[in-house]
């Protein structure tokens, strides 16, 4: 049975680091499309969002990648934009370039600290095999 | 009396599979932006247990099975390595072969030690 005490610190550290290195991909796509008034649907793109889930390994996995339904499109004024409503307004991403900038620091700061779990574990792993010079 | 596979012919074969494991992890990092490539991984701990629970000793090199694997998240162009993945393999496989080769040191100073006993 797949159990914590069975995962070695090694295998969670890389899920943590997957997991953190693909929220960084969908908040890097968040970003990139922050004007994007037309996206595949016609509509405004929507923010990404990735939900990560806890394994009874101890690993986390990535549970699926949501679109943010709740928060509701900016409208900018713009009527010379050819996407624009009949009002003028133009329908903008729900994007929020100061939450992404947060969550991406929040995604690096995450990987540092998992790549830094593996980096002490190898240098625990190190001193045993020391001992046996 | 059953012939004990010695622990030289152990070692040699982690060491072995350890070596081919670091090449192929080589190989997987090397081709992470290679359009369709699939990671390969290397298994040899399951035939190297076998071989010692026969108990008839190893005879000849345990078998090193390199293999590409389909599972796994791919990208559009069907590559499926992790760069996190591999470097984890990797430093673990870097450990593994290091303690076989302290060992395999250890009983070549106990021989030396055994001859040089006056």
């Amino acid at each position: 049975m797949a159990s914590i005490q069975r995962t070695s610190p090694m295998d969670i550290a890389v899920s943590g680091m997957r997991a953190q290195s693909r929220r960084m991909r969908v908040i890097s796509t968040n970003i990139a499309n922050v004007s994007t008034s037309k996206g595949p649907d016609g509509e405004a793109y929507r923010r990404k969002l990735v939900e990560l889930a806890s394994d009874p390994t101890g690993q986390v996995r990535i549970e699926q990648i949501a679109t943010d339904t709740a928060t509701p499109f900016r409208r900018v004024f713009e009527p010379s934009n050819p996407d624009a409503a009949e009002d003028g307004y133009v329908e903008m991403p729900n994007v929020d370039l100061p939450v992404e900038l947060i969550n991406l620091t929040e995604a690096s700061r995450s990987y540092q600290a998992n790549a830094a779990v593996m980096k002490r574990y190898i240098e625990m792993v190190d001193l045993t095999t020391e001992l046996l010079k | 009396m059953t012939k004990q596979a010695n622990m030289i012919d152990l070692l040699s074969a982690g060491i072995r599979g350890a070596s081919v494991r670091q090449k192929v992890i080589a190989g997987n990092i090397a081709n992470a932006e290679t359009p369709g490539f699939k990671r390969r991984v290397v298994e040899f701990e399951k035939a190297l247990a076998k071989a010692m629970d026969r108990g008839d000793g190893l005879d000849g090199p345990v078998e090193t099975k390199v293999q590409a694997l389909a599972e796994g998240r791919t990208d559009a162009t069907g590559n499926n390595v992790d760069l996190e993945v591999e470097i984890g393999e990797l430093v673990q496989n870097g450990a593994n072969y290091k303690a076989y080769m302290r060992i395999l040191n250890n009983v070549y100073k106990q021989m030396e030690t055994a001859m040089t006993v006056q």
